[in-house]
């Protein structure tokens, strides 16, 4: 949830979007940031060693994750077991492992389709104006009007889910509040001398868009990104609980929190604690890096 | 004001008009045919003929849209064949529950969050400000059904505070029984109050730094009428239009907590419509929900114009 919610909120940075004061590159500004900024310091630590958990973790640590084990179902944490098993006699932690190779690719790969279409989505309606800029944001103005999860239950009845399926359908979803970032940001840049003197020294409108303006919006855009992937883990989440997820033997966090939360009452706490700690702790780290590179961003603010 | 009102509203409109395009799409990626979806695997070619001819379906597309929009405009929503009743009537049952959920977990919201940012931005990178923004976001990045089913088991079963499932029946049986409100508000609201102080938050420290507040505190006054007087009117004005970018969100939300609470609502319509794949129910809540969310977001903005006249004259925006 709060798609939305949090576009209002990052809109707080297109405030100070009518004036550009050199920050130097936005990547040494990112690094300068993080420096700086003990949380999203601690975000970024904390997504490393969850990619490093989920990806380099089932090298060292091997389980079998694809046939199932009810004889052993639903033991506690113990020998051989260090969170148990699950219904199915999965092992736990290595499930969480495989979980979160499906929970970050999900995030990463549909953030970057999001922010992909985004890029190039606004920077044509920004750079057109006029009305086609203005059909081109009825258009945004009437997908994003339908709530993000109701289009992706939609879209998973009518088509059987997978991880390529999810990362499209998600990108496919998210891609709106990126396209209005940048075309704000199209639409003050187009107008700036050093763009107007491509076009006077004959540089063509590609040449405008891809050396001038897109590259001026980096810093809008990797702040978005980050808070796409934090998104897309959470709607992967809910559309696991909704039953709708990725059919198993794969695995994701949001589906195997979903499965714990019905061994609730049995106390069965080795399955919801480890899975939900991952979701809140990975989206939490996002968010941190999020919010802290726009501050970094933010002019006004840096001012003080 | 009237030109802007105008030029707001004629953009609105537009964006209905998509929205119809965007259910109309979505009712033609259904595999093989509406029919097929709405008649089962089993329905043989001729009573596919039959449907496809007595619903328009076998007419070209374009022509199919029109019909469609007339039907629409005349609010024919459509029909649902698992549940053997109009879709109209279904949202008309469903409608207000979801209208009482989504109104009371804003506000809901509003109340903690103006607070919350006062205190985070007067206490701007001190402690307090971190633990209460670490709080928010920690409510924020929870999955919310997880955050839904904690306090079901926490405050339902063991404590015995509130009740587990929402109150069943219209808008008055719910209303009498606010205590099975409690749960379904809290859930929704609290990952809202993460995005409404943050935003808030940035709101107060833009005004803070405004030139009229050095005025201010030249002229004499306190740093507390300061706040309170000038920067506090400046800051919550655009809390109107935060309300109305987040009806979206807030109702994928309610989509999750009207399931976990079979809270009788228009989420729990589409999800149950969803797994018994009834098209036209969930279409027809689309449309629905996106014309709120299309009304929401205009009145915010007409609502916004009236209280910052700086909108009304600005660049469009």
């Amino acid at each position: 949830m709060g798609e939305a919610v949090t576009e209002a909120a990052r809109q707080g940075q297109m405030a100070a979007d009518g004036e550009i004061v050199s920050l130097g590159s936005p990547i040494r500004l990112g690094v300068q940031t993080l420096v700086k900024n003990r949380a999203a310091l601690v975000g970024l630590i904390v997504v490393l060693i969850m990619l490093a958990f989920s990806f380099i973790g089932p090298l060292f640590y091997h389980t079998n994750q694809i046939a199932t084990n009810l004889p052993d179902s639903l033991r506690p944490p113990g020998a051989g077991h260090p969170l148990g098993t699950d219904n199915e006699g999965y092992d736990e932690f290595g499930r969480l492992m495989l979980g979160g190779q499906t929970s970050l690719e999900v995030g990463l790969a549909a953030a970057v389709v999001a922010t992909g279409i985004g890029i190039a989505y606004g920077a044509i309606s920004g750079f057109a104006g006029g009305i086609v800029d203005g059909l081109m944001m009825r258009v945004v103005d009437g997908l994003l009007a339908v709530p993000t999860l109701f289009l992706l239950v939609y879209l998973f009845t009518v088509f059987q889910a997978s991880v390529l399926l999810m990362i499209l359908v998600i990108g496919l979803v998210a891609w709106l509040v990126p396209a209005r970032l940048v075309r704000a940001e199209t639409l003050s840049l187009r107008t700036r001398e050093f763009v107007q003197a491509v076009r006077s020294m004959g540089g063509t409108r590609r040449r405008m868009i891809f050396r001038h303006i897109i590259p001026n919006t980096i810093g809008t855009i990797m702040v978005n990104a980050t808070f796409q992937v934090a998104d897309a883990i959470l709607a992967l989440a809910s559309l696991s609980f909704l039953g709708l997820g990725i059919a198993p033997p794969a695995a994701n966090w949001g589906g195997m929190l979903s499965t714990g939360v019905t061994y609730t009452y049995a106390g069965d706490w080795w399955l919801i604690y480890p899975p939900g700690l991952c979701i809140l702790l990975t989206v939490m780290a996002f968010n941190a890096v999020g919010d802290g590179l726009r501050d970094a961003f933010e002019v006004r603010l840096q001012r003080r | 004001m009237g030109t802007y009102a105008v030029r707001r509203t004629g953009q609105g409109l537009i964006v209905v008009i998509v929205v119809s395009f965007i259910t109309f799409i979505e009712a033609h990626l259904l595999p093989g045919n509406p029919a097929r979806a709405i008649l089962g695997v089993h329905a043989s070619s001729a009573q596919i003929q039959a449907f496809d001819i007595e619903n328009g379906y076998n007419k070209a597309l374009p022509i199919q849209y029109v019909d469609y929009a007339i039907r629409l405009l005349r609010g024919n929503l459509g029909f649902s064949y698992v549940l053997n009743q109009s879709v109209a009537s279904l949202l008309a049952e469903r409608l207000p529950a979801t209208v009482i959920l989504v109104g009371l977990s804003v506000l809901v919201s509003l109340i903690a969050a103006i607070p919350l940012a006062v205190l985070q931005a007067v206490r701007r990178n001190r402690p307090a400000d971190y633990v209460l923004t670490g709080f928010t976001f920690a409510f924020y990045s929870m999955p919310t059904f997880w955050l839904g089913l904690m306090f079901v088991m926490l405050l339902a079963v063991k404590a015995h505070v509130f009740p587990p499932i929402a109150p069943q029946g219209g808008p008055v049986q719910i209303l009498q029984h606010p205590q099975g409100l409690v749960l379904p508000v809290l859930t929704l609201a609290l990952g809202n109050i993460a995005a409404f102080s943050r935003y808030l938050r940035s709101s107060l420290l833009d005004n803070l730094a405004m030139d009229y507040v050095r005025t201010a505190r030249a002229i004499g006054s306190s740093n507390r009428r300061a706040l309170y007087v000038h920067v506090f009117k400046n800051a919550l004005a655009p809390v109107i239009t935060l309300i109305g970018l987040s009806l979206p969100g807030i109702l994928s939300g309610a989509l999750i907590t009207e399931s976990i609470f079979n809270y009788p609502g228009m989420g729990l319509l589409y999800w149950n419509s969803a797994l018994s794949q009834d098209y036209p129910v969930l279409l027809g809540v689309t449309i629905v929900v996106a014309v709120g969310t299309v009304a929401g977001s205009l009145i915010a903005d007409l609502l916004y114009a009236v209280a910052d006249p700086r909108i009304r004259y600005g660049r469009p925006a």
